[in-house]
């Protein structure tokens, strides 16, 4: 027989006269003020939340989404105002009870220094914890949604992967964009180097843009199909789309160029695959390859 | 004999430096008057002789006269110089090299005893007059800056026709948003961190005194050469002036160029008398665990400044070079990089906002515990707020640049690092919440801006998480909803925090005491009529409007009209608050040494502020939060804890 074998002796545990748990937390939800501010951060929580869908409401007034990718941006940001609604409760919470609780809240005017002190609280381990904690796993939630969307994304708009090494099933087509002060000019070189100052594309077909800029730096915003890029003068940017909503969307710069930065915008129209054969051959180009 | 007092002996056989003349030398003779006229005379001089110099004719790339361009740049630096040594600059210099060193008699005319009002339109050295120098400094150019934003929200609101040239809007742009940035970043550490620093650590005086006078007088000199660009063509680029377009724009970008650069020296000197101040001359007994904790937000935002204003003046001085001596740093043409220039402007771009927010921020916890008689929650949860947003603050900048194309890859680890900076700004927020948890407030109005300012920092924080995520950025990036953020979080969270910390210390920095029901009056007006200006401004942005337009589709028009009403309101609000604040100046009922009944050192000498600060200098034996009773409920859990078995429900 081993020493390790040796049977252990319990060793009889200290006594303490720290209540249960269990019971310190039905103490603390029998003080009137923790029982407002629960009720107060409900109440908020509840009031705050319907935001997630006003937010939606006004993104989509000019007809988004019109991509995958702008369905994507949507359900962030949704998820973002949902998740942070309790935190904004929490705050509303406390400055509401302070400046309207009865019991302990309460507030004091008049020109002197209030005799009546408050409850010297220096700190709270317990608090600065589900602090701490509450705050890092809703910090740690949105980094990993973030990344995971992002990555999400740039697969949906191919990231800088050129157009003939895509393993798409449907071809993209190649757009090449070009900001100038104060005009888009966009350029098929799949269709014979077609050129239109508006952008017509086919529904439910990958888009993939090479933008940049002969003078200063413009920014291409497609607003309902969620994508953006700098247009620099001196270098190719890329982004890609898929759209998937048949109509006539805004394309604005967003980034300051000058004088008649204000009026550099333009439309893109979503048409059906023969529609867009149709233009394509009104103007000069040749069919879809 | 001991050691100490043999000392002692030898210091006073030192030979104390002869006395030359009057107090004060060449500085009898100097203020602002003569800083002015010696300015403009040499910026006159300077401008006809280099107009009969310089080749007139020659162009650069972007077919500007570089001659011209030279010339002016040559006039601003002649005004800086000028003004410099109008004002008595250089006088501490010369003597040196001469060897007239400041006798003590030398050094108390410089810290303005004696001269009654005259001596805040001198090169005073003493820490008070500074502050208030910096103070008036601030409201003039919060003056300017709201007077340049009513005329943007006019053209905005009258949707149907353009009422400015786009090319002087686009520089109302520029000019309001770095008018403004200036007047932010100094807001508090100016007036605030050089009045009342000093004297809440128990000092007599900044650790560099005449350091303290240049900071602010550069910063004078540099706010003409900006202002004069709406005259000289505008800035026509936002206040950002990315290249290249900063370089298609007239020589009132040099006027931009040259505060820029003028400034960032002023920040640093300013930021090393803060930081050398703060470590060094704190009254005895008053250890890292003692300090107030407007102190610590105070040396956070000079070191931010300190580290990266330089990377902003970086930048400024090489489109300088782009533009005058054809360099190509940023001139893609020739081989430079438009990213270079994106890449150094957010380098401090990013840590300037905290700079910004942290001292308001710390102003607000210090004041909050002396309205709510209750200690500071988690003194030591605050220091690592600030230490870790200073800190993450330097490893941010990009996200400002996700759209940009350079570097998509870039997105990934900018993002984690901007959403892991809430954490340590989460403790700022607990730091505040917690000293209001069960806390009667008085309802003072630096109290009420406490509540104003939470507000506004929970909708900037989040809309700002917003942000920080990349695929959302890809819609929100140069929309309204960002310009409607960053007005939360500057305007919002800083400009309001100013106000409560202006109102709260007034009565210690000018002797009087705030007229509060005036000023109340315009706090909550400027407050409600912010939430109007800006809650449309986001809603704006949701729809898809660009920032810095002037004309816009009708589908924005709403939001417009009422972001241009609340924004009048703004503008009634303020020029309401700054009415009680001159006119409680000026006859204003005098306030006692410590209205409030704070413990913190400042409030416990008397007021107005003898020059010295303090009859005897203060030894601290406690931090300065004090306040408060013991917790009820804490022996109802002592008592759960001593008794054998737990005691009943009915803990009251």
């Amino acid at each position: 027989m081993s020493l390790t074998n040796a049977p252990e002796v319990d060793q009889p545990e200290e006594p303490t006269n720290r209540p249960a748990p269990s019971y310190r937390i039905r103490e603390w939800l029998s003080r009137p003020y923790a029982r407002h501010f629960l009720v107060l951060f409900i109440i908020f929580t509840v009031v705050i939340m319907p935001a997630a869908w006003l937010v939606l409401h006004f993104m989509n007034q000019s007809g988004a989404p019109a991509s995958a990718i702008m369905t994507d941006i949507e359900t962030t940001i949704f998820v973002f105002t949902f998740v942070s609604a309790p935190l904004m409760a929490v705050a509303l919470a406390i400055l509401m009870y302070s400046l309207l609780g009865r019991d302990w809240g309460g507030r004091v005017h008049g020109e002197e220094p209030p005799m009546q002190e408050s409850p010297a609280i220096r700190t709270n381990s317990l608090g600065v914890i589900l602090w701490i904690t509450a705050t890092s796993l809703l910090a740690g939630f949105l980094v990993i949604w973030g990344l995971v969307e992002l990555a999400s994304i740039t697969a949906g708009s191919y990231g800088s992967v050129p157009t003939n090494q895509q393993p798409s099933a449907v071809k993209p087509i190649d757009i090449n964009v070009t900001g100038a002060q104060w005009v888009w000019n966009f350029q098929y070189p799949d269709q014979q180097g077609l050129q239109s100052d508006t952008l017509v594309v086919p529904n439910n077909t990958p888009l993939y843009f090479n933008v940049t800029s002969v003078d200063v730096i413009h920014s291409f915003w497609v607003v309902e199909l969620g994508i953006k890029i700098d247009a620099n003068p001196g270098a190719v940017t890329n982004i890609g789309v898929t759209p998937n909503k048949l109509g006539t969307f805004n394309i604005r710069c967003a980034e300051l160029c000058g004088m008649h930065h204000a009026y550099m915008q333009t439309k893109i129209q979503v048409v059906s695959q023969a529609d867009f054969d149709n233009w394509v051959r009104v103007m000069g180009g040749a069919k879809t390859s | 004999m001991s050691v100490m007092t043999r000392d002692i002996h030898e210091q006073a056989a030192v030979p104390q430096p002869t006395q030359h003349g009057k107090p004060g030398g060449f500085l009898r003779h100097t203020n602002i008057f003569t800083g002015v006229i010696t300015g403009l005379v040499l910026a006159i001089i300077t401008y006809a002789i280099g107009s009969k110099l310089v080749p007139w004719g020659t162009q650069n790339a972007t077919f500007q006269q570089v001659g011209y361009q030279a010339l002016i740049a040559a006039t601003y630096v002649a005004w800086v110089i000028g003004f410099m040594a109008g004002i008595g600059a250089f006088a501490g210099p010369i003597r040196w090299v001469l060897g007239h060193d400041l006798t003590h008699a030398d050094a108390e005319y410089m810290a303005g005893k004696g001269q009654g009002k005259f001596r805040y339109w001198k090169y005073t050295t003493d820490h008070k007059v500074v502050g208030i120098q910096y103070l008036i400094m601030t409201l003039v150019l919060f003056g300017l800056g709201g007077f340049l934003a009513m005329l943007i929200r006019t053209e905005l609101g009258i949707t149907w026709a353009e009422v400015f040239t786009p090319n002087f809007y686009n520089s109302m742009i520029g000019t309001h948003g770095i008018v403004m940035i200036i007047a932010m970043i100094i807001v508090i550490s100016g007036p605030l961190g050089n009045f009342i620093m000093p004297l809440m650590i128990g000092a007599r005086d900044m650790a560099f005194p005449r350091l303290n006078a240049l900071s602010f007088w550069l910063l004078f000199a540099a706010v003409p050469p900006l202002v004069s660009n709406l005259l000289l063509g505008g800035i026509r680029d936002g206040w950002t002036v990315y290249e290249p377009l900063g370089s298609q724009s007239p020589v009132g970008m040099i006027g931009y160029q040259i505060c820029i650069i003028v400034f960032a020296f002023s920040t640093g000197i300013a930021s090393v008398n803060l930081i050398t101040t703060a470590f060094t001359m704190r009254a005895r007994g008053m250890s890292w665990n003692r300090v107030p904790i407007f102190v610590v937000g105070i040396l956070s935002a000079a070191i931010m400044g300190l580290v990266w204003f330089p990377m902003f003046q970086y930048s400024q001085i090489l489109a300088l070079s782009d533009r005058m001596l054809a360099t190509s740093f940023f001139n893609p043409l020739m081989g430079g990089s438009v990213w270079l220039y994106e890449n150094l402007f957010w380098l401090l771009g990013h840590p300037e906002v905290y700079v910004v927010i942290i001292p308001g921020t710390a102003a607000l916890i210090e004041l909050m515990t002396v309205f709510l008689r209750k200690p500071l929650f988690s003194y030591k949860m605050a220091i690592a707020g600030f230490v870790g947003v200073t800190g993450i603050s330097s490893i941010v900048w990009v996200h400002h640049m996700y759209m940009t194309g350079w570097a998509p890859s870039a997105g990934y680890p900018f993002m984690l690092s901007t959403e892991l900076i809430s954490i340590p700004f989460g403790f700022l927020v607990l730091v505040m919440l917690g000293t209001m948890w069960r806390g009667k407030p008085w309802t003072r109005l630096p109290m009420m801006a406490v509540y104003a300012v939470i507000w506004n920092k929970i909708i900037g924080g989040i809309t700002g998480v917003y942000l920080s995520d990349v695929p959302v950025d890809q819609y929100m990036h140069g929309s309204m909803f960002v310009v409607a953020h960053f007005h939360f979080m500057l305007m919002g969270a800083g400009l309001f925090a100013a106000i409560g910390a202006i109102a709260y210390w007034f009565p210690k920095m000018t002797g009087r005491m705030l007229n509060e029901r005036i000023a109340s009056i315009g706090f909550w007006v400027a407050f409600f009529a912010f939430q109007l200006t800006f809650m449309s401004m986001f809603v704006a942005g949701l729809q898809g409007m660009p920032r810095r337009v002037l004309q816009f589709d009708n589908a924005f028009n709403v939001s417009n009209w009422l972001s241009t009403i609340g924004a009048y309101c703004i503008g009634i609000g303020m020029v309401i608050f700054l009415f009680a604040v001159i006119t409680s100046w000026r006859n204003g009922k005098p306030a006692p040494a410590n209205p409030w009944g704070a413990k913190t050192l400042e409030w416990q000498t008397s007021t107005p502020v003898p020059l010295e600060n303090f009859p005897v200098l203060p030894v601290v034996t406690s931090d300065p939060y004090g306040y408060g009773v013991p917790d009820p409920y804490d022996s109802v859990e002592k008592k759960m804890a001593e008794a054998d078995q737990p005691v009943g429900a009915g803990a009251r």
